[in-house]
């Protein structure tokens, strides 16, 4: 536990050694934030009713929670995995005395932390700036619910990347494309981050709720906002669990090929 | 006596305009603009035409050499097309199904809307084809091989700025155009405004050129280029949604800042009739006065470029 906890100071002190690309990685952040809240914005300033199941108060703590939700959800330094691989120096990190899966997901909390204190920071910013109308969720069974979810959510992130960084034990050359199609577009788009998905067709919806998508952004924030709960929030619950148990055996089983596959090159 | 022409005609056509143009010290800019045109005589043109056709002919070897290193790597080829395709997809399904949703967006319905992203698309696409080459800068100058570049008989800035297409948007770009043509003819617009929207088009790309030289120019200087050439990119991100959802000042940063308005959303305007002269012409002038901006930034950086790594 020790030597994890040593993991976690350094890594967080490295995120430090490159501030101008930490901050830039933040405003980044807030652009995104700011171009989505504008738009419902506007959609919502001429008309006062709801659309899609939301009135202006809900989208906009949808749009503001987000700043929340990604900093934990994510922030990540398991992206960087897949470089290891390809530039062959993974092999430094299997000889050592560490699991390298505790490892990422150490390094993982250390972003997280650093980021989730940043978007405080900016949360109160961008708030006194824009004053946007704000729900606060007072029931506790729905913020608990909320919270394990981000877990889970945290958990399905981490495990995709993982699964996607591998792709190079194979394939070098393909380490960033994997990342661009499955954590980049899919993630972004089916996710949550630009839309919440109650805004497509019912078909679509069906069909993105068996996916693990949804719970990673969109499925907690609904939950804050009391739009799912009870029974759809257990049963939400229990997919997104069950994607963690599936995602867990295909990240073990390609692991343990591409390990045997494993060349070690430029090493 | 330049400069009070011109602010005088600006005052009469918009305040707002006239105090950018103070800011800008557009005179000024003009003097030299007008000046450098005057100096092309018949002769010159001739010479011009030459060496248009040179750099032509080492942007297509440049380009052929690209598309064959790219073809070399099939994998990395379909796994990236298939995610430009996929978000493509992805952000107009988005956008129609949110414009029917709420029925408008701003005051424009979904086939405005789709095509404001489509103009936003077609500007986008078309730089990044042209200018890929920046994506590689940073490593020129951590490396010291801006040096080699320097030292060729090719103007520098044309190496790093236009040194190899990306064949990835020369795949997308011919159905992004097409697609764009089926949505404009939805709108029904007269031959003037298509003939406006072509103009704005192309000052819109001047623009993306004037920022892409900015962002190795401050490369140079400050090492730089990832994050600056990303955050220009999440700005322009911006100009896919009509500019008129932004609230002030946001909206009048977006138009007179960092001009994403002029670049893509007038475009767009211009297309479907809603565009005031005003803006047409201070677009015009806006584009040009960014490309001369950027490329004195451009000299101004060369000379503190140090050479350190080779």
């Amino acid at each position: 536990m020790k030597k994890y906890l040593q993991i976690f100071n350094i890594s967080f002190q490295q995120e430090f050694a490159y501030k101008l690309s930490f901050v830039m990685w933040r405003v980044r952040n807030i652009m995104q934030i700011l171009v989505v809240f504008f738009l419902w914005d506007t959609v919502f300033s001429v008309r006062q009713s709801e659309i899609f199941g939301y009135d202006r108060d809900m989208i906009l703590t949808y749009i503001f929670g987000l700043v929340f939700v990604k900093a934990f959800v994510l922030s990540s330094r398991t992206q960087d995995v897949a470089g290891e691989i390809a530039r062959g120096e993974i092999i430094n990190y299997l000889l050592r005395p560490v699991n390298y899966f505790k490892y990422w997901l150490t390094r993982d909390f250390s972003s997280k932390a650093l980021n989730f204190m940043f978007a405080i920071g900016e949360f109160l910013l961008l708030y006194f700036i824009l004053k946007p109308p704000f729900f606060f969720q007072s029931d506790p069974l729905q913020i608990i619910l909320f919270l394990i979810c981000l877990g889970l959510a945290m958990l399905t992130y981490f495990l995709l990347l993982f699964i996607v960084s591998a792709i190079p034990f194979w394939a070098p050359e393909l380490g960033w494309g994997g990342h661009f199609i499955f954590t980049v577009i899919m993630v972004e788009f089916l996710s949550g981050v630009l839309f919440p998905l109650d805004i497509l067709p019912m078909t679509f919806q069906n069909i993105l709720g068996y996916t693990p998508f949804p719970y990673m952004i969109y499925f907690p924030l609904q939950i804050y906002l009391g739009k799912i709960s009870g029974f759809f929030a257990i049963k939400g619950m229990l997919i997104s669990l069950g994607w963690i148990f599936i995602l867990w055996l295909l990240m073990k089983s390609i692991w343990e090929k591409g390990l045997r596959a494993y060349q070690a090159y430029g090493r | 006596m330049v400069d009070n022409r011109i602010l005088l005609k600006l005052k009469s056509v918009s305040p707002k305009i006239l105090a950018f143009a103070r800011i800008l010290k557009v005179g000024i800019i003009w003097d030299h603009l007008s000046s450098y045109f005057l100096k092309l005589n018949f002769k010159n043109i001739n010479f011009w035409l030459k060496r248009l056709k040179y750099y032509f002919s080492i942007w297509f070897i440049m380009s052929k050499n690209s598309f064959l290193m790219i073809l070399n790597q099939k994998s990395v080829l379909l796994i990236f097309l298939a995610g430009k395709i996929l978000r493509f997809i992805f952000f107009a399904t988005f956008l129609f199904f949110l414009v029917s949703g709420a029925k408008d967006v701003a005051g424009y319905n979904s086939t405005q809307a789709v095509f404001f992203f489509l103009t936003f698309a077609v500007i986008d696409t078309t730089s990044q084809f042209l200018f890929r080459e920046v994506y590689r800068f940073r490593t020129y100058v951590v490396n010291g091989d801006l040096d080699l570049i320097l030292v060729k008989p090719v103007n520098a800035l044309f190496r790093v700025l236009m040194g190899g297409a990306d064949f990835i948007d020369f795949i997308t770009i011919p159905p992004l155009y097409a697609v764009t043509y089926y949505v404009g003819s939805l709108l029904t617009p007269s031959p003037f405004q298509v003939f406006l929207y072509f103009l704005l088009i192309i000052t819109g790309l001047l623009m993306t050129t004037a920022f892409h030289i900015i962002v190795m120019a401050l490369g140079i200087v400050t090492l730089e280029v990832d994050h600056t050439i990303m955050i220009y990119r999440d700005i322009t991100n911006m100009g896919r949604f009509p500019i008129d959802i932004y609230r002030e000042p946001l909206r009048s940063a977006l138009t007179y800042f960092i001009p994403v308005s002029l670049m893509i959303s007038l475009p767009a305007k211009a297309f479907m009739g809603l565009a005031g002269f005003d803006f047409i012409l201070f677009a015009i002038f806006a584009a040009f006065a960014f490309l001369y901006i950027s490329l004195r930034f451009w000299n101004f950086a060369l000379k503190k470029y140090s050479s350190a790594s080779s």
